[in-house]
């Protein structure tokens, strides 16, 4: 029922708050976790639809995209490494990628093609960030799997991390 | 960390509610050990104060027209079923039967209870068959302080 966790990731501190939530549901089977960076468009603009779950993969970007935009990629690619290297330590397998692309529908297709379980999301109070509150209820309403929803309080949730 | 000790389930009898017991029941691996019971009555003939609690008020029970007490008689039973199950499972139980404003009821016993996580359908009795997420679970999600699991259809 949990063995297979997506977890979507956007940097902030209220995504940062479900880890702790997917740790603990390693006793209930969890054995893999899938971190994932959805790249909007209105961040990034249009991109080839793949999975960019390499730094090689990202550092091809450069060209198409803004130098500037390319590192900063690099850099949460970095970040979300580590988170990774956490959840190895504690015996969970975990995938680090980015995917181009709508929210909802990139979650949603993710979560059908790679056999998920459960989405695990971390939103702030009122959603203000990366899920909206009509963004994170298409997100529920696209993906087919069970969603948990970690809240956290406004003024710490949007930091970023 | 105690993240799942306590959880509240909300029910409404239907098939997909029933799905939720089964993540409850599992929830119990991660260190689940008591379910707070959750239904939530809008539909009798006469109004009651808001939040009213039909299984402690007697007083209240006694007003309501036969129908009415045979509908709650039905419901108390359905509660006590699930305790059963839960129970069996090895979990502590306790039910609620709530009168009042479906989501914002389940969100108050949640807080009452203090609660870790809120386990429910993302659909249930409605009439609409293909609604994706009903306006409890909606409610739910916004006004909730606590994790919510929102079990969308039967794993396959
Ligand atoms: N009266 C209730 N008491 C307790 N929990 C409820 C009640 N009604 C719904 N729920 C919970 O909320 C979940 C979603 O149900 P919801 O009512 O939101 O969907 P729906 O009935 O399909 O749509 P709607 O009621 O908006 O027409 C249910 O699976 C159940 O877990
Ligand atoms: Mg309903």
């Amino acid at each position: 029922m949990f063995s297979r966790i997506l977890y979507p990731f956007d940097m902030r501190k209220a995504s940062l708050n479900v880890k702790p939530y997917i740790l603990k549901l390693k006793e209930a089977g969890c054995r893999e976790v899938h971190i994932l960076y959805v790249l909007l468009p209105s961040e990034w603009g249009l991109l080839a639809k793949e999975e960019y779950d390499s730094k090689e993969k990202i550092e091809a970007l450069r060209g198409a995209l803004d130098e500037g935009y390319v590192d900063a990629l690099l850099r949460r690619f970095e970040k979300m490494k580590e988170l990774a290297e956490e959840f190895e330590s504690k015996g969970i397998k975990a995938r680090v990628l980015m995917i181009p692309g709508e929210l909802d529908e990139v979650i949603a297709e993710y979560a059908e093609k790679n056999g998920i379980e459960l989405v695990a999301l971390g939103i702030t109070s009122e959603s203000l960030s990366f899920f909206r509150v009509g963004k994170l209820l298409d997100v529920i309403k696209a993906v087919d799997k069970p969603i948990l929803i970690v809240k956290t309080p406004e003024e710490e949730g949007d930091e970023e991390v | 960390m105690p993240l799942f000790e306590k959880t509240l389930y909300a029910t409404d009898f239907s098939p997909l509610a029933e799905v939720a017991l089964d993540y409850v029941k599992k929830l119990k691996e991660a260190g689940e050990k008591e379910v707070v019971i959750v239904h939530v009555v809008d539909d009798l003939s006469v109004e009651l104060p808001e939040g009213a609690d039909l299984l402690k008020e007697k007083e209240l029970y006694k007003v309501l027209p036969e129908v009415d007490q045979e509908y709650v008689m039905s419901i108390i039973e359905r509660l006590e079923a699930v305790k059963d199950i839960l129970e069996e499972n090895g979990l502590s139980a306790k039910i609620f039967l709530r009168y009042g404003n479906i989501p914002e009821q389940i969100v108050s016993v949640a807080r009452e209870e203090k609660v870790k996580l809120i386990v429910m359908g993302a659909h249930g009795k409605g009439l609409l068959t293909e609604i994706l997420l009903g306006s409890v679970s909606t409610d739910v999600i916004r006004k909730a302080d606590c994790p919510v699991l929102i079990v969308k259809k039967r794993e396959e």
